[in-house]
């Protein structure tokens, strides 16, 4: 018989820009469209096609004002240009009210932990902010967001919150990003991907605690539709497929 | 706030499209037996499954189809699929072992078995498959898109489903498809924005099949992104069941 409750739904993980060369439209009206279909209440998107923070942060910006009731603003950090990333990381939270922000290495062709991080790493340490990277281990030479890279991170900068976005992808990243987050109570998972055997959002769950998996689709390159499907359908208790959803998420943001 | 449902079941009946049963021999699957399949179909409200076993592409299709059907024993909500290496196997033994076991659909992976998918090379296996109206599964990894399109074009009489097709794969699948209407596809990959809806836009429902590739991806998520799709039952019910159905003539 149907459930249908009222729960936040919280998707952290999008993206915004144009992506045609990847066949990937995107609009904040086809968003909020697909948001009302998925049940999603709020989207935090960021924007990481430019190798620019502050182009990234405009068009993140423009985005969130359509509708920023629905919307939330992820800054984006790169130390390719270090003089541009703190001034510009201020200014996302500062001025434009950014809630948390993303790196992503595979693009900066670094790993997670290069020293070159640690400019953003202990700004965002210093401000207590969230951090969502990468994570993902699908073969053995996929390894500049291993998963385990982050519990010496989240050692080190212990006031920063680390979200694992996708929590390593196939099975292989899984079990260390679990592992991860059993060892560092700072790290948290989320769940969205292509590569998800059966069973993932379970495994997620018991292994690194109800309280911290989250609800992400990566949209524009999937739909939030599969994903809050994955929760839902999920052989775990609706007090936890609540908190998947979104509720870890508002005390996680602060929302 | 959000309006989920927390036990989402499919209102339609549902016939999954791509499913494989047994282990692997490169690494640990969460669910690798019969009986945890057929309970995850309980939970996730499949009524039947069209099963293939990995090993038989990967190794030898006549031991790995063999080893399907010791698998699954006659159990009636899983429904074998054989796969076939044309280019090694002896087809009149496959045939005969198909008819005995009441196969009524294949699978081949031309780029693993290392065969160009040309008539030059598969024309007796064409025949055979038209004379006896057995459609064919291909992975979209599986695909060289120009090289199916040529060949496919050329065979109207047969039918082709394609499998598990990526938002990698996006790009040529949806094309290929609105030139080639004996080409179907199950859907188990299609995870990109309103995917659904593009694709019965541009082929309609009818060549269009839910499948979910479990238990490389769980089961049930892409029948609720289905059932959120805005499709009317009609189409919920040809996707979910119906073509699939159709194709194999089990109705």
């Amino acid at each position: 018989m149907a459930k249908i409750v009222d729960t936040p739904v919280i998707d952290v993980h999008a993206h915004v820009g144009q992506w045609g060369a990847k066949f990937r439209p995107a609009s904040p009206k086809m968003y909020v469209d697909i948001m009302d279909a998925a049940g999603v209440d709020r989207m935090g998107f960021n924007c990481i096609y430019f190798d620019d923070e502050r182009k990234s942060h405009n068009v993140v910006a423009d985005w969130v004002s359509k509708y920023p009731d629905r919307f939330i603003g992820v800054a984006f950090g790169t130390p390719r240009h270090p003089d541009e990333t703190i001034p510009e990381l201020e200014r996302a939270f500062d001025q434009l009210g950014f809630k948390y922000m993303k790196i992503y290495p595979t693009y900066y062709t670094k790993p997670v932990d290069d020293p070159s991080y640690d400019l953003i790493f202990e700004w965002a340490n210093s401000r207590g902010i969230v951090i969502m990277c990468h994570s993902s281990n699908v073969a053995d030479w996929d390894t500049l967001t291993l998963p385990t890279k982050f519990i010496g991170l989240a050692k080190r900068f212990t006031k920063v919150k680390w979200l694992l976005a996708h929590s390593g992808n196939a099975m292989r990243g899984q079990v260390l990003a679990v592992e991860a987050a059993k060892q560092c109570p700072n790290i948290y998972l989320e769940i969205c991907t292509s590569f998800a055997e059966a069973g993932t959002i379970e495994f997620l769950v018991n292994g690194a605690g109800e309280d911290r998996v989250l609800f992400g689709s990566d949209i524009p390159l999937m739909d939030p539709r599969y994903h809050v499907g994955r929760v839902v359908t999920a052989d775990i208790s609706e007090a936890a497929k609540q908190k998947v959803l979104g509720l870890n998420a508002k005390k996680l943001l602060g929302l | 706030m959000g309006k989920v449902d927390l036990d989402f079941k499919p209102s339609v009946p549902v016939f999954d499209a791509c499913i494989t049963v047994g282990r692997r021999y490169d690494r640990y699957i969460r669910v690798d037996n019969v009986a945890d399949t057929l309970a995850t179909m309980d939970r996730a409200g499949v009524q039947r499954a069209l099963a293939y076993t990995p090993h038989a592409l990967d190794f030898d299709s006549v031991e790995g189809n063999s080893y399907l059907m010791e698998m699954i024993k006659g159990q009636p909500r899983l429904v074998p699929q054989f796969a076939v290496n044309p280019s090694f196997d002896d087809l009149p033994l496959m045939a005969k072992s198909m008819k005995q076991h009441g196969v009524r659909s294949l699978r081949i992976a031309p780029k693993f078995q290392r065969y160009p998918f040309r008539e030059w090379v598969l024309g007796p296996f064409f025949d055979w498959l038209e004379a006896n109206r057995t459609p064919v599964w291909v992975a979209a990894e599986e695909i060289d898109p120009s090289e199916f399109h040529a060949t496919v074009s050329g065979r109207p009489g047969l039918r082709f489903v394609m499998s598990q097709v990526h938002f990698m794969h996006e790009t040529w699948a949806v094309p290929l498809l609105m030139s080639l209407p004996n080409v179907s596809i199950e859907v188990s990959r299609m995870l990109q924005p309103n995917s659904f809806n593009k694709l019965i836009d541009a082929i309609g429902a009818e060549r269009v099949m839910f499948g979910s590739r479990f238990p490389d991806s769980a089961m049930a998520p892409q029948l609720y992104y289905l059932h959120r799709s805005g499709l009317s039952q009609s189409q919920l019910q040809a996707v979910c069941a119906g073509n699939l159905g159709r194709l194999l003539g089990k109705g």
